[in-house]
């Protein structure tokens, strides 16, 4: 049994450090800040550890991670703990001191769309990040939210119809983003 | 994947907010994966299923056993205290004045950090919810999902605040609500913070909620380093800044406070007795 979970351990690991990167960005996207999105990414994988013996042999483990994670950032809100999302504040965006004009701006770009994102409906939230970060389908998405196609369909929907109406967004989305 | 992306059917705008998430994306510190602290907690989580199990279980026993059950008594005393506690006036509620509880305090830089929580009573009809609503803005605070006073009535609002050096307090952690959650066993909800938005405080705090029974919670930073936080009451010169306390107003979970030494950041907190 011990050299089995050593084995397990051990894809676990590699299964982890290989994924991390991408979970960080995906939560730093649904929380807006780097210590929520930390928090959300470990306890998510913490989940996904406790149930790996089942999660490592299946097909498709991501799916099964992109489930835990979307429960557990809905959960959060569920509770309703309101914390400032606030860039500015934590996310280590003012730390990296901008060094060019247009470093200043892009730092300002993301800044305004995670704002932008933090005063999105969790649903719709999670609903844009899965379909035009992760770049699921609607049916990947709908297994991840729990819900159904129609429901991603018209969360998507609403929440790019919010940001599109939030001034500077606007601005930024018809520049096409910056470079 | 996003920054490989074409455009798969998507119309303009939406493959503009595609190319603005990738890059808002970037924004976050990637860090090194923590594979360790990740299977402790794991491990943890697993225990933490087995003590659940085995408190159900005692449950079950005890309600099999209806003259042991009876004899705690318990449910009852907790409807008693929560029947009492429903004073007339709003003053006495504490609609227009919370009550305080300081959390922490300490020195950074030369100026003095504290954190505290205030907590409201819940106005019961419009004009005490606008008199709370002006009251809560003359303070700078801004409840949680009220864009109106009338979303306030029927609602507790508690604000945890934090205050470094003469500037104002600023609330970190907050939410109104019609019933304040309770916390057991090892619950716990809390958030990594600085001690102000000013860039010059890296000094790091962890604000929280746990159960009344916690006894302690321990905060791991990334350096390997630890804070612990006990119960307190009152304050001391001995205090470092971690500690558990009651607060004023809020029957359902104690809070508690970690400060990360110098030069790190937090990485997980959990409560450990």
């Amino acid at each position: 049994m011990g050299e089995r979970e050593d084995a397990r351990n051990e894809e676990f690991q590699s299964f982890m450090i290989g994924r991390w990167p991408r979970l960080m960005r995906t939560a730093f996207l649904l929380t807006g800040e780097q210590h929520a999105a930390e928090d959300l990414v470990q306890s998510t994988l913490e989940q996904v550890f406790v149930a790996w013996r089942r999660v490592g042999s299946a097909d498709e483990p991501e799916a099964y991670v992109r489930r835990v994670m979307i429960n557990a950032h809905a959960r959060r809100h569920r509770r309703k703990l309101k914390e400032f999302l606030a860039p500015k504040d934590d996310s280590g965006l003012v730390r990296e001191v901008p060094d060019t004009g247009d470093r200043i701006a892009q730092a300002d770009d993301r800044s305004a769309l995670l704002k932008a994102l933090a005063q999105l409906p969790p649903r719709q939230r999670e609903a844009v990040v899965l379909r035009y970060w992760e770049d699921l389908t609607e049916t990947q998405a709908a297994e991840a939210m729990g819900c159904s196609v129609g429901t991603v369909k018209s969360n998507a929907a609403k929440g790019i119809a919010k940001l599109r109406a939030i001034p500077g967004l606007a601005e930024m989305v018809t520049q096409g983003g910056r470079g | 994947m996003s920054g490989n992306r074409e455009n798969h059917g998507m119309t303009q705008t939406e493959s503009d907010i595609a190319l603005l998430l990738a890059d808002a994306a970037d924004g976050v510190e990637i860090g090194i994966a923590p594979v360790q602290a990740v299977m402790r907690g794991g491990r943890r989580r697993r225990s933490r299923r087995w003590a659940v199990t085995a408190a159900t279980a005692v449950v079950v026993l005890g309600g099999s056993a209806g003259a042991t059950l009876a004899f705690a008594g318990l449910p009852g005393e907790h409807h008693r205290t929560q029947v009492a506690a429903h004073p007339a006036s709003p003053e006495a509620r504490h609609v227009y004045e919370p009550q305080r509880t300081e959390l922490a305090r300490g020195t950074y830089q030369g100026k003095e950090w504290s954190v505290s929580v205030q907590v409201w009573g819940a106005p019961r009809n419009e004009s005490e919810a606008a008199r709370q609503f002006d009251r809560m803005a003359e303070l700078g605070l801004k409840p949680a999902d009220a864009r109106k006073p009338a979303d306030l009535i029927g609602k507790i609002s508690f604000f945890a605040t934090r205050g470094w050096g003469e500037e104002h307090v600023q609330q970190v952690m907050f939410n109104t609500v019609r019933t304040l959650e309770s916390y057991a066993g090892t619950d716990l909800e809390s958030i990594a913070t600085r001690f102000s938005s000013d860039p010059a405080s890296s000094g790091r705090l962890v604000i929280g909620m746990v159960a009344k029974t916690a006894q302690e919670v321990t905060c791991d930073w990334k350096d390997g380093r630890t804070s612990v936080a006990r119960p307190a009451v009152g304050v001391s010169a001995h205090d470092d800044g971690n500690a558990i306390r009651a607060v004023g107003g809020f029957p359902t979970a104690n809070w508690f406070v970690c400060v990360a030494p110098q030069g790190t950041a937090y990485q997980s907190a959990e409560v450990t007795k």
